[in-house]
């Protein structure tokens, strides 16, 4: 889960993922759902060291065991990747982590059927990425033919296979390769497909102001539970209306 | 209030923002750049915050007791401030809802 922004941050001004969104902080949101699936069992946070503070006093208040990694993030995104699977290393040499899955912290509305969609097409293809159709797209220059197909918007959870994942950044940091996301990185070291799985539009990243007012709305429409299994929903606290509704009977 | 960097679509980059809560619903963001303001209206404000406030009553007792069992001492030396201060804080939100 990266959570360490893009390091351009020099003030006192809070990293975006820590701030309140519903009740939690916007990075503990996807944690949740993503953890809601049993075969995710470890999870690690990359941060800015000058967030360590909140971040752990928001851990240890909004997400319960098992306990969640923290590891300081690079200058870029690959380089907070490459710190993140340098501990995950030992358990995916050793056969414990067959998939690894690679969230923007910034997006707390990836649901638990998304994550668990990247897995699946990622144990089975090595490699997912959650895409979106872009229609009604134009160039700027005229001359260029419009696109108004064939275009996709990819965002994250990312999953792939963890040993060749891992194989990829090992031989990237010995050539000093950068990649602008995960999939490049795999694109250039690694023979895995990687399949493009249906994803929605309520996954946005919280980028612009209005992406927070949005996303609360969002959070409220689904009553706080974007787990999305049929248990949970019917097991999902009550509100009070309900409650008195039952009181009424 | 929280301060935090978004893109600001006006300035066309990533400015620093004020926001402004009531209760956990966001009330209102400000660009400190360039002052574009933005808020909820009170027409969807008021529900907004109802519905979430009934969310934060009936999720209060699991919430309290997964504090009692994670820190039992911190929990039972913070719970006489913690109740002590919610008329205060209720009143602010109340406020900051209804005022507007």
């Amino acid at each position: 889960m990266l959570a360490a922004g893009e390091g351009r941050r020099v003030g006192h001004d809070t990293n975006k993922v820590l701030l309140p969104l519903a009740g939690r902080r916007v990075f503990t949101w996807a944690i949740r759902w993503a953890r809601h699936l049993p075969h995710v069992v470890h999870t690690v946070l990359v941060i800015r060291e000058q967030d360590r503070p909140t971040i752990e006093a928001s851990l240890a208040r909004e997400v319960g065991p098992p306990e969640v990694t923290v590891v300081v993030g690079g200058e870029t995104r690959h380089g907070s990747e490459w710190n993140a699977l340098q501990a995950l290393a030992p358990l995916i040499e050793s056969d414990q982590v067959d998939v690894v899955v690679i969230h923007d912290a910034a997006r707390p509305l990836a649901s638990t059927a998304l994550f668990g969609d990247v897995i699946d097409a990622a144990w089975s293809e090595g490699g997912a990425i959650p895409a979106i159709p872009m229609r009604g797209l134009i160039t700027l220059d005229h001359e260029a033919p419009v696109q108004d197909h064939g275009v996709a918007a990819v965002q994250t959870p990312q999953a792939f296979v963890a040993a060749p994942l891992l194989a990829a950044y090992t031989q990237a940091d010995r050539d000093g390769f950068i990649g602008t996301d995960t999939a490049s990185c795999i694109e250039e070291y690694a023979e895995v497909s990687i399949k493009a799985v249906p994803t929605d539009a309520r996954n946005i990243k919280i980028t612009f102001p209005e992406d927070l007012f949005l996303a609360e709305r969002l959070l409220a429409q689904v009553d706080y539970d974007l787990t999305g299994d049929a248990s949970a929903t019917a097991h999902r606290r009550p509100h009070l209306r309900d409650l008195l509704r039952r009181g009424e009977k | 209030m929280e301060i935090a960097e978004l893109t600001c679509e006006t300035c066309d980059r990533v400015t620093e923002h004020e926001l402004h809560y009531a209760g956990r619903l966001l009330e209102s963001v400000k660009c400190t750049r360039c002052g574009v303001h933005m808020e909820l209206a009170p027409r969807t404000l008021v529900p907004a915050y109802v519905h979430d406030l009934e969310q934060r009553v009936v999720s209060k007792p699991g919430r309290m007791l997964h504090r009692a069992m994670s820190d039992p001492l911190a929990y039972v030396l913070g719970l006489p401030r913690a109740v002590l201060r919610q008329p205060m804080k209720f009143w602010r939100e109340f406020r900051a809802v209804i005022g507007r």
